[in-house]
């Protein structure tokens, strides 16, 4: 609202009337307009009314806008259904089809993300977090180092592969310019968060996953595989478990609103892998095959006691409970998070079998 | 056995990562707009290393673990290379600045517009469509090299991309909304040797970006109202301005960073301003350029028709000398104002140009 604000006070720009004045300048030697450009037009007469929701990205998909091939050999910026110039260089996008990229839900998530905006500085409550205990400050300070750490690499991944795309799927470009600022902002608030009450950030994390989610370079696709099924949904896990565990309303406020951004950015994924699946053959194995190869870091990563301790110290409000009670509550964790894994492994009809080391948290069935 | 599996109902701790911290007691305070980027520069948290050794991408100040893997090989780990002063500032005015194309632009004030009009509009529209995203898609590649020890300046440009991404959006809506259509695309950002897709360096890419094509873009934006037939043309525009602003300063506040830290670059970066200023005109990245594609269009909306193409020329000759007087002063104002006084620069040969159509 501040930037709608802003504006309707600028109702006339001082810039503006210089070059009104303009018009009693000396004489030109002005040019016989060529008119070439007019009446180019793949498609003209279109006239898109705003909705319920205004005037969204999805609802601009009429006639031939909304024809969306297969594959998009242009290298050009040459907007979706607009006359392009031939003999044009490329770009040289990596991405060029629809099964690397697509997911119908993008233009609806885009405009989401766009309403469900916030800001760490004024929207989070802060002034509710109050000292706490030095058990569980050194806890909650190492857990927001870790998912600090965690936002990086989705904005590190997310800015790697989006320029790749071409601009016939301009709906996933523009819905990962989203993503990447949701995941900068989460960058962010946590690192507010360990900085604001009294103690610091802690230790970085082991970073095995990190790495693996960086060097899937085979494609997005596989990208979104480690992004979003791996650590995307172990990260909401937590991020579920903090919510509920949190000291304060600053905290279940950060938490509660990272959840509801990473949930687009789940929402695209699984909506990807669907997609991705249906129109590729061996789609459903290459990510089968991923998942495997991923167990085993993602496994060196769990078993490192840091951030294990460090929630269920959180969940359990110190080292004491921790022992106890936390340490439960982590584990009930752990389970949930495989019981969703295997849920969305499942819908993506991708087989799957849970590792020995994490069999544990498999359920009973 | 996993090591989850050995622990028992009472579960033995390590904890010997309590002790491993960056600097404790830290205590960022909220000011007036909040608790800012700028209020977490706090003790050592707050210092900016001139070259960055993070390789594994931990967060800044953070403790390092000596067994953490590289994931780095960041290709910015060179303060200056990348670094603006108040990066702070602007991102957070990017977080409280952001708008909705869907909704606050009024759409219903939108009314059928004489055919060339509506023509011209969607020329234009499909053209800021086509080059809108050329600011999201290069500096995201950056973002994405950049070591994390420099984050400030990295949150500003993802909040680039995201701003970028609603003005491609912005456009395409208005194209569609009046019984128009996309027209022809122009090709201005294809893969020209030159051009800001083709940088190898973050500065050079800025020179191109930020200073030279999106000031260009500046200048008309804050022109809205002169080719703005309804309110909702003119809140488009003048919200796309603040963005524009905002992506105008980071390029002229890195470049004065450069000019007062990085003097063994300050020939090769009036080389890059050369160049800008040898195409502010005749490249085809410029809304008020010399190509009939985009200049006709915006002469008929700035006179009112075809009828007043005259009158709308004038004009856009008038506007072609501002936004050339405000590369001017932006130029000057990051510190490399000397190559208007010693003969370098031919802006006042292409101011001339200008004039003279």
């Amino acid at each position: 609202m501040k930037a709608v604000k802003a504006a309707a006070k600028a109702v006339k720009s001082p810039h503006a009337e210089t070059v009104r004045k303009a018009v009693a300048a000396p004489m030109l030697e002005i040019p016989e307009p060529k008119l070439t450009w007019m009446n180019k037009s793949r498609q003209w007469g279109v006239r898109v009314k705003p909705g319920k929701k205004g005037l969204t990205l999805g609802s601009l998909n009429v006639g031939i806008y909304g024809e969306i091939p297969m594959d998009w050999p242009d290298q050009t910026r040459n907007p979706r259904g607009a006359i392009g110039r031939k003999g044009m260089p490329p770009v040289g996008y990596m991405l060029r089809s629809k099964s690397q990229v697509w997911a119908d839900c993008a233009a609806d998530l885009y405009e989401e993300a766009i309403q469900r905006r916030w800001a760490p500085a004024t929207d989070v409550p802060w002034d509710t977090v109050k000292p706490l205990p030095d058990d569980l400050e050194r806890a909650v300070c190492q857990v927001n180092t870790e998912l600090s750490q965690y936002a990086n690499v989705e904005i590190e991944v997310i800015s790697a592969w989006q320029h790749q795309m071409v601009y016939g799927y301009h709906e996933v470009k523009q819905y990962l310019a989203t993503a990447g600022f949701d995941a900068a902002r989460h960058y962010e608030v946590f690192r507010k968060r360990a900085l604001m009450n009294g103690g610091g950030l802690g230790l970085e994390g082991p970073g095995q996953v990190n790495r693996m989610i960086l060097e899937s370079r085979g494609g997005w696709t596989e990208a979104v595989v480690y992004l979003v099924l791996v650590r995307g949904l172990f990260a909401q896990t937590i991020l579920r478990y903090l919510e509920h565990y949190a000291s304060n309303e600053a905290e279940s406020f950060i938490y509660r609103n990272v959840l509801q951004d990473k949930a687009r950015l789940l929402t695209y994924g699984l909506d990807h892998l669907k997609f991705a699946i249906a129109h590729n053959e061996d789609q459903k194995q290459i990510i089968a095959t991923l998942l495997a190869i991923g167990d085993g870091l993602f496994i060196r990563d769990f078993n490192d006691p840091v951030l294990r301790e460090a929630l269920a110290i959180v969940f359990g409000g110190s080292i004491e409970g921790a022992r106890g009670a936390g340490m439960d509550v982590y584990h009930d964790m752990m389970r949930a998070y495989i019981s969703t894994h295997l849920e969305y492994c499942q819908w993506l009809d991708v087989p799957r079998r849970i590792p020995e080391q994490l069999e544990q948290y498999a359920p009973q069935d | 056995m996993s090591e989850a599996e050995k622990l028992g109902p009472d579960y033995e701790l390590d904890l010997g990562w309590m002790d491993q911290t960056g600097p404790w007691d830290t205590r960022a305070e909220e000011g007036r707009n909040g608790l800012t980027l700028a209020d977490i520069q706090v003790g050592e948290y707050g210092r900016v290393p001139d070259e960055s050794d993070n390789q594994t991408g931990r967060p800044r100040g953070s403790a390092p673990r000596s067994g953490s893997y590289r994931i780095g090989n960041y290709a910015v780990r060179t303060k200056s290379e990348i670094w603006l002063d108040n990066a702070s500032f602007l991102y957070e005015e990017a977080l409280q600045r952001q708008w909705s194309s869907a909704t606050d632009v009024p759409w219903h004030t939108i009314e059928p517009l004489p055919d060339d009009i509506e023509q011209a509009q969607c020329q234009m529209a499909t053209f800021l469509t086509e080059v809108e995203f050329v600011a999201g898609d290069v500096p995201a590649r950056w973002v994405s090299q950049t070591t994390p020890d420099f984050f400030e300046a990295r949150q500003l440009l993802t909040a680039q991309v995201m701003d970028e991404s609603r003005h491609m959006d912005v456009f395409r809506k208005r194209a569609m909304a009046n019984g128009g259509g996309l027209m022809a695309a122009t090709g201005a950002t294809s893969g020209f040797v030159g051009s800001i897709d083709l940088s190898r360096d973050f500065t050079e890419m800025s020179a191109r970006l930020h200073i030279s094509g999106e000031g260009a873009v500046l200048t008309i934006f804050r022109m809205g109202e002169l080719m703005a037939y309804n309110d909702a043309e003119k809140a488009m525009y003048r919200l796309c301005a603040q963005d524009e602003a905002r992506h105008v300063a980071y390029g002229v506040m890195h470049m004065r960073y450069m000019a007062e830290t990085a003097p063994e670059r300050h020939e090769e970066i009036n080389c890059y301003f050369d160049e800008a200023e040898a195409g502010i005109l005749s490249g085809s990245a410029n809304p008020a350029g010399q190509a009939p594609i985009l200049s006709e269009p915006l002469a008929i909306l700035l006179g009112g028709g075809i009828a007043k193409f005259d009158e709308g020329f004038k004009k856009l000759v008038a506007l072609r000398r501002r936004q050339i007087q405000e590369y001017k002063k932006r130029v000057v104002s990051a510190g490399f104002g000397a190559r208007f006084e010693n003969g370098r620069s031919r802006i006042n040969e292409i101011l001339e140009q200008a004039a003279a159509a």
